[in-house]
């Protein structure tokens, strides 16, 4: 236990947490969640979800985190474990290990397309793409999607995706201070120093073709944020927002156990735990909720807009996005800080999701942290081909929906469950409570008892009812997916079946913790 | 942009850069290693 790795400062903690909170929801996903779901009145059940699950969820795994790096843990998995002394204990938790290491699959290569995007808006390559079709088909052919005359092959994607990986190999070899810890202290600073540059630009954007002044930037900002009261009555909108705050925070992953885990057992976790709280709503909030789709009206207008919107985040990012920059002043260096902005966001989560499965193959096989790297980053190359390679069938979607939506909800029910009735509220309280340099309200005791678990399992249960059996019988597949569809559930299924016997392999000497070791 | 969606968006940023502010005033109060 004395040769764990541990943090350099406190800063460094936050900034690396926020790091992995901060990621392409937080500027793609969330102004579109808002527009989608009532505007500003979409804060009231977003700030909702944060103090009912948000803040909670966060202070329970950063002490779970905590109490499993005390008794040498640095994954979820062993830290359930830990809590409670049952055989399927340490199965739940390797879900902790299960989501981080699948959702990695796809994010890097995600990742890499805004380092890509970052370069080509640099060297002009999209220059002269001036509608969203235009610079759809440029991305399609940069994805492999479609064959056209912007790529001829997957190179340019390849080569994204082989120095995206490598500049992740090259951190997690650093380690927690001098890998993940310096990343995050360069990367979050110019992360918010691009984004408050765009915030500036957007507002300042006026009214960019005066023969159409509605459009314009203030009528961009109405489009994010007039309140649309009659929302609230609608379940898929509260559940909207919970799912938001489930994504941005990276609640119920196993990789916030996994960061906290390289603390000191009496640093503080309760102001850690609202600094990046806060630090992620400041990014997605603020600047998130502000840059792209308040340019997109003063562009596109409001029906366009809507239609971005409509395709989702993708589509605000890298189709919409680059045309708007190409139409104003230094439009390609603007462009440029966009996809460096997304990358910096992208690159930072990445690292965090391939940690926890790190912290396994050091901490349980006795791995070299240089082979355990070596060995993941083959891995995660190999499992990522038919991410690239099936993608036009939706394989990356079909891994995102599962995992990426589903999987973490479960897991975040049953570690709230385990940890408010099976641990003990008591414990888990003063488990929350030691050290902390701020003193959590005692109503969340409540919420931690109550409140979330209802919350989650009502989000379970409307999921089960209305989206489930659709999804499961693969309606809207057309015939020629439906192959790759269930080679995806297939490769879910593997890597899950994988992790579990990894986790059972290394539990021989995991022990729960006694009523006496009671913090 | 309406009255009540300027409000609700000065309302949420206020709220976001009171709890960062807070937060790292009391960090600054803090020792950091």
């Amino acid at each position: 236990m004395s040769t764990r790795q541990r943090w350099a400062t406190k800063t460094g903690l936050i900034l690396a947490l926020a790091g992995n909170a901060i990621g392409l929801g937080n500027f793609l996903r969330f102004p579109v969640q808002a527009a989608q779901n009532g505007g500003g009145a979409f804060m009231i059940p977003y700030f909702f979800a944060l103090l009912v699950i948000g803040i909670p969820m966060m202070w329970i795994e950063c002490s779970i985190g905590r109490l499993g790096g005390k008794h040498g843990h640095g994954h979820a998995a062993g830290m359930i474990a830990l809590l409670w002394d049952h055989p399927a204990a340490k199965y739940i938790g390797a879900l902790g290990l299960f989501i981080p290491f699948t959702i990695v699959l796809y994010y890097s290569y995600i990742t890499s397309w805004c380092l890509a995007f970052s370069v080509f808006s640099l060297l002009g390559s999209y220059e002269g793409l001036i509608t969203r079709s235009d610079m759809g088909a440029f991305l399609k052919g940069f994805q492999g999607v479609a064959t056209n005359e912007h790529f001829r092959s997957l190179a340019a994607a390849y080569t994204a995706y082989l120095a995206t990986l490598g500049l992740t190999v090259a951190v997690l070899i650093g380690g927690v201070a001098k890998g993940i810890e310096r990343l995050a202290k360069t990367a979050i600073p110019l992360l918010f120093a691009l984004g408050a540059v765009l915030v500036v630009r957007v507002l300042t954007l006026g009214t960019p073709d005066p023969t159409i002044p509605e459009q314009n930037v203030s009528n961009g900002l109405g489009f994010v944020w007039n309140p649309d009261f009659t929302s609230l009555g609608d379940a898929s909108v509260w559940i909207a927002a919970a799912g938001q705050i489930f994504f941005t925070l990276s609640i119920g992953w196993g990789i916030i156990h996994t960061y906290v885990s390289y603390l000191h057992e009496d640093d503080d976790i309760a102001l850690t735990g609202m600094a990046t709280v806060g630090l992620n709503e400041l990014a997605e909030v603020v600047l998130g909720g502000t840059i792209a789709l308040t340019a997109a009206v003063a562009f596109f207008g409001i029906p366009g807009t809507e239609d971005i919107a409509r395709g989702g985040g993708f589509d605000l990012g890298f189709q919409a996005m680059p045309v708007i920059f190409q139409q104003v002043p230094a439009g390609n260096l603007l462009g440029a800080l966009w996809f460096a902005l997304l990358f910096f966001g992208g690159i930072t989560s990445a690292v965090a999701m391939a940690q926890p499965m790190i912290a396994l193959l050091e901490e349980s096989w006795g791995f070299s942290r240089r082979r355990a790297v070596g060995m993941l980053a083959a891995i995660m190359f190999v499992l990522t081909q038919p991410v690239i390679f099936g993608q036009r069938f939706g394989v990356l979607d079909e891994l995102d929906y599962w995992v990426g939506a589903v999987a973490l909800v479960i897991f975040a029910l049953c570690e709230i469950v385990i940890f408010g009735w099976v641990f003990g509220l008591d414990r888990g309280w003063r488990e929350i409570e030691r050290g902390a340099a701020i003193q959590p309200p005692r109503f969340f005791r409540i919420v931690i008892k109550f409140v979330t678990p209802t919350f989650l399992a009502v989000i379970l249960g409307w999921w089960a009812v209305t989206e489930f059996p659709a999804k499961l019988a693969m309606e809207g597949v057309v015939t020629e997916a439906r192959p790759y569809i269930i080679g995806a559930r297939v490769m879910i299924l593997a890597l899950l079946l994988g992790v579990f016997a990894l986790v059972r392999a290394a539990s021989s000497g995991w022990t729960a913790l006694g009523r006496e070791d009671s913090p | 942009m309406t009255t009540g969606g300027l409000i609700f968006m000065a309302l949420s940023w206020a709220v976001i850069i009171g709890l960062n502010a807070f937060c790292f005033y009391r960090l600054g109060n803090d020792s950091d290693g």
